[in-house]
This record gives C-alpha cells, sequence and structure tokens, in this order.
C-alpha cells in the first residue's frame, strides 16, 4: 500500500517537541498573529460580560469555573506548548457542557427513584400537601378583593381590602387580622373593588402581580381559617386540611386526625394502615432500579430476543444502506456520466426531507387496505401485522432514509482519493472492477470504517425509526410490552414512560445496561481500526 | 481555491463570534426590557399549538387591560411532561391548557394549585365538566371545553340513524355490497389500538375499566381489564373485527378514518368534534348521535373529555395566574373564541347558549355526550391505554381474546403500584 | 454501443433505478401537498389537482416565515462552525499522536452512544439557570440553541473527517514542517484544501441533522415566533386530532429547499480533480 503512495512509511508529527529557537519565526505570519490576537480578545471580552451577572447574583462557584476556564483556554493558546491541545479545546468545550454534563447527570439519576410523584424535594412535596388541602371555609363568606400596601407600592407592607358582597363594608387585612374601615375613607365600585381607601396605597393590576410570589403567600388569619387570595380581585376563607409537622416528621389531617409518617428511604408519606400520600420526593435508591431491571421477568425475560434483533436491525440498516450509497456513488463517480448534478440533487431529497415527516410517511404508505405500496403492487400484505413483513418493512424505510447519507459520504470520499492512485491501475492496464477492488475500496474503507462504526452506534438506539412507523408492531397476544420490531430503546421508553407515568430512575439505569452493551461492541470494533491507521503512521 | 475555502471558513467563524458578541451588546440593553416588564408582571401560558393561536389575542386583550405583559407559548409535543420537566426546573409557565385526565399525575408531581371558584362561577359551567376537574375534594381548574365521541353519518349514504351496532353493521354491510362505500365503519383502530376509539363500544358490552368506591371515585385496585366482563366483551369485539364482520380493522388508523369518511368511502364515523371542520369542507350532509351500543347490552358510554387552564403550582406569577384563570377565563368571550377556534361544545353554559343558535351540531354532541363518563384522572389511568390498545389490535386481528385480555389485565396491574 | 453500456450505460441505470427510489415517496408527498382536502388516505401516485391552497394557507396563516428563517439561520451558523469546530479536531486525532489520543476518539463515539431522550432534563436544569443568569443565551433564543447544537459538534463529524485525513499522505504535511510551515500553516493552507470535498459534505449533513432536529428543539423553542420547521410542522399535525397532512406536506416540501439550496451551493466544491490536482502541486 505505502509504495503505491510513493513514498516511505513515515512517522506521525511529534506531538510536543519544543520549538527550536532558530524556528520561532514558526507560526508568527502577521495575519496569523492578528487572528490570534482578535479570537482571544474576543474570548476575554465574552468571559468578562458572562462574568457581571454570575457576580451580581453572588454565583462564587460559577464565577470561579469561568475564570479557571478562560485562563486555561487562554494559556492553552499562548504556549507554543501542546498543539493538539490547540485544535481540541474548542469541540471539547461544547462537547462538555452540553454534552457530558446531560450524559454524566441522567446515569446520576440511575440511582434515585426520580420520576412521576417523586420529582422535587421533601420541602416541595410538604408545599404541595398543604396548598391541596387548602379548602374554603363552609358556609363562609367570598369577599372582592383589592391589593394595597402602607406606602410605596413596590416595597410598603402588603394589605388585603376586602369588600363584604352583602354590605359593601371594607375591612382591611394584614398579618395581625382584620379591621374595619369606616365606610367614608374608602371609595368603592359597585362590583366591590376599592379604588380608594384613605391611608394605603390601592395597586394596579401590574403593580400587584410585580409582587405575586407574596401575594400568594399572604393570609389574614381569622378565627375560622385565615383569608387568602384568589388571584387579585377576589378572597376567600380558607382553611388547611393538612399540616406538616415538624417535630414528628409527619404529615397530620386536621380533621380526620390521620397521620402520614415520613419514609426517607422511599421518599413517601405513609400512613400506619400503609397508604402513601400521592406527593413524594426524589431520594437516593442506591441501586434498586438495576436490580429491578435484572430482576423483573417482563424486562429480563424478552431482552435476548430483542438484543438479538436489535443488532440485525442495527447491521442491515448500516450495511445496506452502505452498500447501496457506495454502489451509485460509484457509478457516479465517472466525468463521463452526464446529468451527473441532477442525478445528485435527485438523490440527495430523500435526505434533505424532515426525517420525522417522511417516517410518518412511510407508515402510511404501508397500510394494508389505504397504503401505497400495497396499491402499487397489488397486494393485500398487512406489513405491520407480521413480525418477518414488518422488519422488512421497517429495515426499507432505513434504507430509502439513510442511503442518500452514505452516497453522499462516498462520493466525498471518492473526490478525495488522489487521483494518480486511480489513474496508475487504469495504466497497468487493470480491470475497473479489479482496479476497484485493488486501490479504491481499501481506500474508501479507511476513510469511512470510523463512520460505518458511528452509524452503526447510531442505528443501534434509532428511536424514531421505530417509533414513528411501527410503534414496535407487531405484538404477541400474550406479551404486550414487547414487540417483534421493539428496540432496546423503544422498549425502554415504553416501560418508563408508557405505564403509570415517567420513571426517569429506571429509564436511566436500563440505559445504562443498554449503553454498556453497546460501548464493548463498539470498543471492539474499534481496535480492528487500529491496524488500518497504522498503515500510514 | 485553497485560501478561499479556508477563508469562508474562517470568516464564517469569526462572524459567529463577533455576531455572538455584538448580540450580546445588543442584548445586554434589551434585557432591561423583560426585567422591566417583568417588574410590572409577565404572565406566561403554555398551550398546544391550535390553542394557541386561538388565545393569543385574548391573552394580549388581557395583558393591554390590565398593564401586564402575556405571552403565550406552544408546546408541539409531549405537553404534560414538559411541563412537568419544566415547572420542577423553574423554566415552566404560569398557566398551562390540557385535558382533565392530567390533573392525578399533576397533583402528585405537585405542578398545579387548585382554584376557588364561586359558587355562581361553578353553576355557569356544566355540571360534568366540573366533576371532571374536581379530584380529591378540590377544583384543579377552570374547563373551558367539553369533549366526547359520537357517531357521525353520512345522511346521504344512510338516512337513519341506527339503534344497534348490528343494525350499523348491516346497514354498513348492504352499502359495500351495493359498491357505495368500501367500508363498513370508520373507527379508528390502527396498529396498536386505541382504547379511547374501542370504548364506547367496550362498555356496552359490559367491560368497564375501574370499579368505584363507596364516594364514586375511581378504586385502582378494583381492574376490570382482565376480569370476566372484560373477556366477554372483547368477544363482541372480535366478532367485529378482521376475521368477523370486517367493521373494525387495523387498516384504520388516526391518520385516516376522518379522511376515509370524507372521501365517502364510508357511511359511518366514530369520532368527536375535532372532526366536524373537515367533515364540512368536504361538503357532506351529515348527522350526529350516540355512538349506539350493542343490542340488548349496556348502552355505549364514551369518555368525556375536558380541556382545562391550570395555575402551576411552580409558576413565577400565580397571583395573576389565578385572576386569569379563575377571572377570564370564565367569561364567555374567551369561551366563544375557542370554540371559533375548534368547534368543541364550550363548557361554559353561557357561552354554549351563545354559539349553539349558529351551530346545531353542538346541540347533538352535549345530546351525544349525555352518558359520557368523565376520563378518569386517576394517575393509575395512564397504566391503562397502551396494553389495552394492542390487546383491542390483537384481537381485532384475530387473536384468541380471552389470552390476550389475561395478559393485558396482568401487564396493566403490575404496573399501578 | 456495448462498449458505452459497459463504461457509462450501466452508470445511467444505476442511477436512474435511484432516483426512482427516491422519487417515489416524494411525489406521494407532493400529491398529498397539491391535495386541496389534504388526506393521505389518497392513495393516488400522481397529483390529483393542483391547488396551491395548501401552500398559501401554510405561508399566510402559520408562523411558517418565522420558522423557515429561524431554521435557515440556527442550521446555517450551527453547521460552519460544527464543521469547523470538528476540522480542527479531526486533524488532532489524525496527525498528532499524544497521550489519550484513542480514548479521546472512543469517548466521542460513546458518548453519542447515551440514549438522548432521558438528556431533555437535564437540559432543563442547565439552561434555566443560564436563561436566569444570560438570556442571550437562553430558551428561546437562536444563540442557546446554536450553542446546544454545538454540544454535539465533535460527534460524528470528528470521525468522518478523521478517516478521511487518514487517507492523505503524511509526507505531505512532514515536507511542509521541514520547510519551515507551522502547524497552523499546514492545517490551514495544505490540508484543509485537501479535504474540501469533505467539509462540504460534512457541512451538508450537518445543516440536514441540524435543520430536521426535533426533540430537543420542540422543548427549548416554545416562543411561537422562535421555533424551527420541524418543530413548528410538527405542530400542524401534533397539536389536533384532525390531520392537517396537506399543509404539513407542503411544509416538508418546502423544508427541503434550504438543503437542496445548500447542496447546490456546496456541490461545486464536490468536484473531481480538486484534490487530484492539489497533491499533484
Amino acid at each position: 500500500m505505502t509504495t503505491q503512495l510513493g513514498g516511505p512509511a513515515t512517522r506521525a508529527l511529534p506531538a510536543s517537541d519544543p520549538e527550536p529557537a532558530n524556528r520561532r519565526e514558526r507560526g508568527t505570519s502577521v495575519a496569523g498573529l492578528a487572528v490570534k490576537i482578535v479570537l482571544l480578545g474576543l474570548l476575554v471580552s465574552f468571559a468578562v460580560w458572562a462574568a457581571f451577572p454570575l457576580a451580581q447574583d453572588e454565583h462564587w462557584v460559577g464565577l470561579g469555573i469561568l475564570v479557571a476556564a478562560t485562563a486555561l483556554l487562554l494559556y492553552a493558546y499562548l504556549t507554543p506548548r501542546h498543539i493538539p491541545a490547540k485544535y481540541l479545546l474548542p469541540g471539547t468545550v461544547f462537547l462538555v457542557i452540553f454534552q457530558l454534563f446531560p450524559v454524566l447527570y441522567t446515569a446520576g439519576t440511575a440511582f434515585t427513584n426520580f420520576g412521576d410523584g417523586h420529582r422535587g424535594s421533601k420541602q416541595d412535596a410538604v408545599v404541595a400537601i398543604q396548598t391541596a388541602s387548602v379548602t374554603q371555609v363552609p358556609g363562609s363568606t367570598e369577599y372582592a378583593l383589592s391589593i394595597a400596601t402602607t406606602g410605596d407600592p413596590a416595597t410598603g407592607g402588603l394589605v388585603f381590602l376586602i369588600t363584604d358582597p352583602a354590605t359593601k363594608k371594607v375591612s382591611a387585612g394584614d398579618g395581625s387580622g382584620l379591621k374595619q374601615l369606616p365606610a367614608g375613607d374608602v371609595t368603592v365600585t359597585s362590583s366591590g373593588k376599592v379604588t380608594a381607601a384613605r391611608g394605603y396605597t390601592v395597586l394596579t393590576v401590574g403593580q400587584a402581580s410585580a409582587r405575586s410570589k407574596e401575594i400568594t403567600e399572604f393570609a389574614v388569619p381569622t378565627a375560622g381559617g385565615a383569608i387568602r387570595s384568589t388571584g387579585l380581585s377576589r378572597a376567600y376563607e380558607g382553611k388547611a386540611g393538612r399540616a406538616y409537622d415538624a417535630a414528628t416528621d409527619s404529615i397530620r389531617d386536621t380533621t380526620s386526625g390521620k397521620t402520614w409518617k415520613a419514609d426517607d428511604g422511599i421518599g413517601s408519606f405513609v400512613a400506619a394502615d400503609g397508604e402513601k400520600l400521592a406527593q413524594g420526593w426524589k431520594v437516593n435508591v442506591g441501586f434498586a432500579n438495576f436490580t429491578r431491571a435484572l430482576t423483573d421477568d417482563s424486562i429480563a425475560g424478552p431482552f435476548l430476543g430483542t438484543l438479538v434483533w436489535n443488532f440485525i436491525f442495527a447491521i442491515c440498516s448500516t450495511g445496506f444502506t452502505f452498500l447501496l450509497g457506495m454502489f451509485i456513488a460509484v457509478a457516479l463517480h465517472s466525468s463521463r456520466v452526464r446529468f451527473r448534478n441532477l442525478y445528485r440533487v435527485l438523490l440527495v431529497l430523500p435526505y434533505a426531507m424532515p426525517s420525522f415527516a417522511m417516517l410518518l410517511v412511510w407508515r402510511d404508505m404501508f397500510n394494508t387496505d389505504f397504503g401505497l405500496i400495497n396499491n402499487l403492487l397489488g397486494i393485500h400484505t398487512n406489513w405491520f401485522g407480521g413480525a418477518m413483513t414488518a422488519r422488512i418493512a421497517v429495515i426499507l424505510v432505513q434504507l430509502w432514509l439513510g442511503y442518500p447519507y452514505m452516497f453522499l459520504v462516498c462520493t466525498g470520499a471518492l473526490q478525495a482519493i488522489p487521483g494518480e492512485l486511480v489513474d496508475a491501475t487504469k495504466v497497468d492496464g487493470a480491470g475497473a472492477w479489479k482496479g476497484f477492488r485493488a486501490v479504491t475500496l481499501p481506500l474508501l474503507m479507511i476513510a469511512l470504517t470510523p463512520l460505518l462504526i458511528s452509524s452503526f452506534a447510531f442505528n443501534f438506539n434509532n428511536f424514531n425509526a421505530i417509533w414513528l412507523t411501527t410503534e414496535g408492531a407487531p405484538f404477541p397476544a400474550d406479551n404486550l410490552t414487547n414487540g417483534a420490531t421493539d428496540l432496546l430503546i423503544t422498549y425502554t421508553y415504553r416501560l418508563a414512560f408508557g405505564a403509570s407515568g415517567a420513571q426517569y430512575g429506571f429509564a436511566a439505569a436500563i440505559s445504562i445496561f443498554i449503553f454498556l452493551i453497546v460501548a464493548v461492541v463498539s470498543t471492539i470494533s474499534f481496535r480492528r481500526t487500529r491496524q488500518q491507521e497504522e498503515v500510514y503512521s | 481555491m485553497r485560501i478561499r475555502t479556508a477563508g469562508v471558513i474562517a470568516a464564517s467563524l469569526l462572524c459567529l463570534v463577533g455576531v455572538a458578541a455584538c448580540g450580546d451588546k445588543k442584548e445586554d440593553s434589551t434585557t432591561a426590557g423583560p426585567q422591566a416588564s417583568a417588574a410590572t408582571g409577565e404572565l406566561v401560558i403554555w398551550a398546544d399549538d391550535k390553542r394557541s393561536a386561538a388565545l393569543k389575542p385574548f391573552a394580549e386583550k388581557f395583558g393591554k387591560e390590565n398593564g401586564v405583559t402575556v405571552k403565550v407559548q406552544a408546546i408541539s409535543k409531549d405537553q404534560q411532561t414538559t411541563f412537568l420537566t419544566a415547572s420542577q426546573q423553574g423554566s415552566g409557565p404560569d398557566v398551562m391548557v390540557g385535558a382533565h385526565d392530567w390533573i392525578g399525575n399533576l397533583v402528585q408531581n405537585g405542578a398545579i394549585d387548585p382554584v376557588q371558584l364561586t359558587a355562581e362561577q361553578k353553576s355557569g359551567i356544566a355540571a360534568n365538566a366540573i366533576k371532571a376537574v374536581t379530584f380529591n375534594g378540590q377544583t384543579y381548574g377552570v374547563p373551558y371545553a367539553t369533549e366526547n365521541l359520537g357517531l357521525i353519518r353520512n345522511t346521504e349514504l344512510a338516512p337513519a340513524a341506527p339503534a344497534t351496532i348490528e343494525d350499523l353493521v348491516k346497514e354498513g354491510k348492504k352499502l359495500k355490497a351495493a359498491k357505495k362505500v368500501s367500508e363498513i365503519l370508520c373507527l379508528q383502530v390502527g396498529q396498536n389500538g386505541d382504547a379511547y376509539h374501542s370504548y364506547p363500544l367496550y362498555s356496552s358490552a359490559g367491560g368497564y375499566l375501574f370499579g368505584t368506591n363507596a364516594q364514586g371515585d375511581y378504586d385502582p385496585k378494583d381492574l376490570g381489564v382482565g376480569k370476566p366482563e372484560s373477556i366477554a366483551a372483547f368477544k363482541k369485539l372480535a366478532a367485529l373485527g378482521e376475521k368477523g364482520d370486517g367493521a373494525l380493522k387495523r387498516s384504520i388508523s388516526d391518520q385516516n378514518s376522518i379522511a376515509t369518511f370524507t372521501g365517502k368511502k364510508c357511511a359511518y364515523l366514530v369520532s368527536g368534534p375535532w372532526a366536524v371542520t373537515d367533515v364540512k369542507k368536504a361538503n357532506l350532509k351529515y348527522d350526529i348521535t350516540a355512538v349506539p351500543g350493542f343490542a340488548g347490552g349496556k348502552t355505549a358510554t364514551p369518555f368525556l373529555g375536558v380541556q382545562t387552564f391550570y395555575v402551576a403550582a411552580k409558576g413565577k406569577n400565580k397571583a395573576l395566574a389565578q385572576e386569569f384563570v379563575t377571572n377570564y377565563v370564565t367569561t364567555p368571550d374567551l369561551a366563544v373564541a375557542l370554540y371559533n377556534a375548534e368547534p368543541r361544545p364550550p363548557a361554559l353554559t353561557a357561552a354554549l347558549d351563545q354559539v349553539k343558535g349558529s351551530d346545531p351540531d353542538l346541540e347533538k354532541w352535549v345530546t351525544a355526550g349525555e352518558n359520557a363518563v368523565p376520563l378518569p384522572a386517576i394517575p393509575a389511568m395512564a397504566a391503562i391505554w397502551d396494553p389495552f390498545g394492542k390487546a383491542e389490535s390483537a384481537v381485532i386481528g384475530g387473536a384468541d381474546p380471552e389470552k390476550t385480555i389475561t395478559a393485558a389485565g396482568k401487564t396493566i396491574s403490575s404496573q399501578i403500584k | 454501443m456495448t462498449r458505452w453500456i459497459k463504461q457509462v450505460g450501466w452508470r445511467h441505470l444505476v442511477a436512474v433505478l435511484g432516483v426512482v427510489f427516491a422519487l417515489v415517496p416524494l411525489l406521494f408527498v407532493l400529491s398529498a401537498a397539491l391535495n386541496p382536502l389534504g388526506t393521505l388516505s389518497s392513495t393516488e401516485l400522481l397529483p390529483t389537482g393542483a391547488s396551491a391552497e395548501n401552500f398559501s394557507r401554510l405561508l399566510g396563516r402559520t408562523g411558517f416565515p418565522h420558522w423557515f428563517l429561524n431554521s435557515v439561520v440556527i442550521a446555517g451558523l450551527a453547521s460552519a462552525a460544527s464543521v469547523f469546530l470538528s476540522a480542527l479536531a479531526a486533524y488532532a486525532f489524525s496527525r498528532r499522536r499524544f497521550a489519550g489520543r484513542r480514548v479521546g476518539l472512543l469517548s466521542l463515539l460513546l458518548i453519542q452512544m447515551f440514549p438522548q431522550f432521558l438528556a431533555v432534563v437535564a437540559i432543563f436544569l442547565m439552561f434555566s439557570t443560564i436563561t436566569d443568569l444570560w438570556p442571550a443565551f437562553g430558551f428561546n433564543t437562536w444563540w442557546g440553541m446554536i450553542f446546544l447544537y454545538l454540544g454535539g459538534a465533535l460527534g460524528v463529524n470528528t470521525w468522518l473527517m478523521k478517516g478521511f485525513y487518514d487517507t492523505i499522505p503524511k509526507e505531505l504535511d512532514e515536507s511542509a514542517y521541514v520547510d519551515g510551515a507551522s502547524h497552523s500553516q499546514i492545517f490551514f493552507r495544505i490540508l484543509l484544501p485537501l479535504v474540501s470535498p469533505i467539509l462540504a459534505v460534512t457541512g451538508l449533513l450537518a445543516f440536514i441533522g441540524t435543520i430536521n432536529e426535533f426533540l430537543i428543539a420542540n422543548v427549548f423553542l416554545t416562543e411561537g415566533d422562535s421555533k424551527t420547521l420541524a418543530v413548528g410542522l410538527y405542530g400542524l399535525i401534533a397539536g389536533s386530532r384532525d390531520t392537517n397532512f396537506g399543509m404539513f406536506c407542503a411544509g416538508t416540501l418546502l423544508t427541503a429547499i434550504p438543503t437542496v439550496g445548500v447542496f447546490m451551493y456546496l456541490q461545486r466544491y464536490i468536484v473531481e480533480g480538486l484534490s487530484a490536482g492539489a497533491v499533484k502541486g
């Protein structure tokens, strides 16, 4: 191979040899220097700009990270050492923030009971329980409400001016209780709204809504409970039916006297009779999600079958699209073909369409009675009804969606192969096919093997391909959770979100299992790329 | 060429960084805007695409009248999950618009607050709608529209309303034999079934989902799927399926059931008020009646769905949200506007009275929904949809009802904790 | 004649068959887009009517023009920046030998294998803070969206480009190095022009990937005018149960226009002889 390239095998460039003194001029062309200065200047000004809100909100940790990251970047580009880092850093910064962090965060949730009913903190749960239990005191009056303050609208103490609808009498309420106002001191509209009151500033809706949080939490104590607001123009006398008692760490129902004690192991308030309050909180559950995935029959049982099909799907999706894409690319890789550019545009069209839209269209085309495919072919196959036909159908859809991609990549790869290599085989008089096999294909494979691996990885987890077409169908009558075209990821998705709400923690645990499988397979195939790489190293 | 490529890339990168920097400066000055408006109050409302479009002018009017900013944002997919996740992280809206059967799940996640409606306001809203949004004794939102399934009939093909499913199938077969239609009935099943659309037939055949306890609330421990009644019901569905009469078919799905009806390929369509827009556009003569039940069976009860405005518990401006939901949504104007965007019967009696004169269909939908039962709002209902639908589709495709439903019952009960 | 068939004719045959396979479903979409009733139950492959109603409704009554602009700007900037970032990284992976090189490559692959549908929670967590601190990069902004997409820039594209760099003989840069060129001069002046076909391909792929991205954009862009084409179009059919497929199909077709435009523009970089000439020089 290397001899054909016309030169001896050479070593890679040294990574970090210190620049010799007599080569100082390396990398110091005026334009290059100017670009460097401008970019680094922008980086610094960006960092300064970003620092202000952090300092303002006293996010000292965030500020520290920002300073450290900026310093690191400046160091990397000002020192002559660490050349690879100069090329890797820009992308890595984004990768760490927007990909690595979400992945690690998700992996972290695998050890919690995070999901519906257990999303927030214990404090959140207590607030939710109390808020949900506030009911109107039976037979109490519904008042018209005006929000007022003593003094400045933005900072003065809040006062509720409430009007009894029957008597039109106005009372002022604050944290200490209610006090009736003399009729002469207030101006009341027919609907009961107070427009002016001596000694108080009546707020406009805009002013009041700026203090929304205070108003929602504001309660004027009364004998039967407390007067609370409903929005900004009505008030009612309400009473919380359930209260949290910090001393016993439990919730108590004020009317029935029943108590629910906090169980920090499962993140729920549990009564003596085993009844759980719906509002729970997020707690650490250790490896419970992992053991559940391994021991639950409905998950562990069909796992192997799904895994095998998952591999077949990923291999066929990648393999067929590659073969077809490459074949067409090779066919068009000749300047003697007229209309080449037109062909290329038309061939790229399937890829240019939004894939989720086309998946939905294909799903319709496979319809038994109304679908285009059965109509064109004059057959009556229930494509998604049988395991085999459904699998063929989804792979066919993948082929259609994916081959333009492979076509494009192969076209690019073919162009990048130095022309004289191909010419050389022609001079040698080798047959077209032989030349292709001996020169073009190996070079193509060098360029494309990494891509095929990552394409395989993508298809292994190709959620949309299944979810938007068959949704996993067909399902055997005695097992409605695992369909013939289900991939591990769609199956996980259904387990996690399809029933009794979202179970993020559990889904994350299964994702980690899937991840490990794909990672092992990819790592093994990745090792094989080393030999190809070494051809040139 | 070389320089050009490098130049293009360098320029685009510079552009990116440069514009980012300039953009920041510009945004810096404009951030004063949103912050200033936050000081006077901002209300964020989330709804699906269609409703957010209809809401926009009214929300803006509300904002102008009260000197606040109102933003209506559309969430296209997974509204409930997105709302829950966003709320939890503090990026959620102040008001959420959605179906009433979310309530159970929203409450257990502490995502919505109860609303206190006056007795007068409550009496102005259809009783079954108020019942639907009541959960654990609290009212959790303000209903603005109701919806239920009915039988839409092409009166040119089928002049008389069928009294029973058997009559419908007989008439449909006649029309099919006469080559006037190609399908007996358009009731969406799809590859993975559709529990919502099959429920009227299931209930008429004697099946139930959850039993009710002494207070009349659904009891998640009494699961009806997998019980003998449900097996008997599915045997009846199987008789209508692909191996039987062929009235129920998996090839009829949410994508094509309405279109098949408007294309005059079937005379009967089981669907809801949302289908009427298309039916009218196709210039069909039609009538709306209740979904018929099986001869000698129980009444077919469709589900009643109630579109609801919720106050988000973790919203930034709850007082204003409460004000909007309890005192503005309860006015007929908004309900009428939402009706104009999509013809579902308004839940506000005053709004219904206002529009029913110009739209005789509304009365028919309400009549068709007389026996409707509110969709169970308990969190356990989430476990029903998927297995129930798949079992339905399998049975209609010819699978053994007993085996299938027993499996479905097992799947569901294992999911209900 | 047989010679022509052997050398050129079969190429046309392959191309035509490929084009037919590509176009049949698209014709179907076109026919639905032109059908004013706009339903996909019409099984006719060829358009039965020619009405622009779906198109005019789409342009007049929805936020389509906004979506279009957003998509083009976001996808354009994000893909350009992403190609540049991954070209840089691929250079380091292909030409430099440093500790952690293969581990780095493998990690790039593995990170993107983690199921994305669970990442939404983390994204909310992160951007809630960002929106509070720097609203210019928060939810519903171009920059926030672009930066989020750049998180994936090193993924597939780096692998793709590294593969291509590997096919370029190393002695090219070696000799330049001996001549006194710095690493940045080798990269910008020698390597980048050589791989320009693949830069164009990668740019196109990144553009298509970004313009079609739906899952993340759906939760990130909620403000009506900030939506992208994919999110907006999905809203047309998901927002209500009456399926607006005609308009949806019309939108799908229009969405392909910027992509095809980018392809046409980049196609001149994907021309033969370019790299061959460079190697000779």
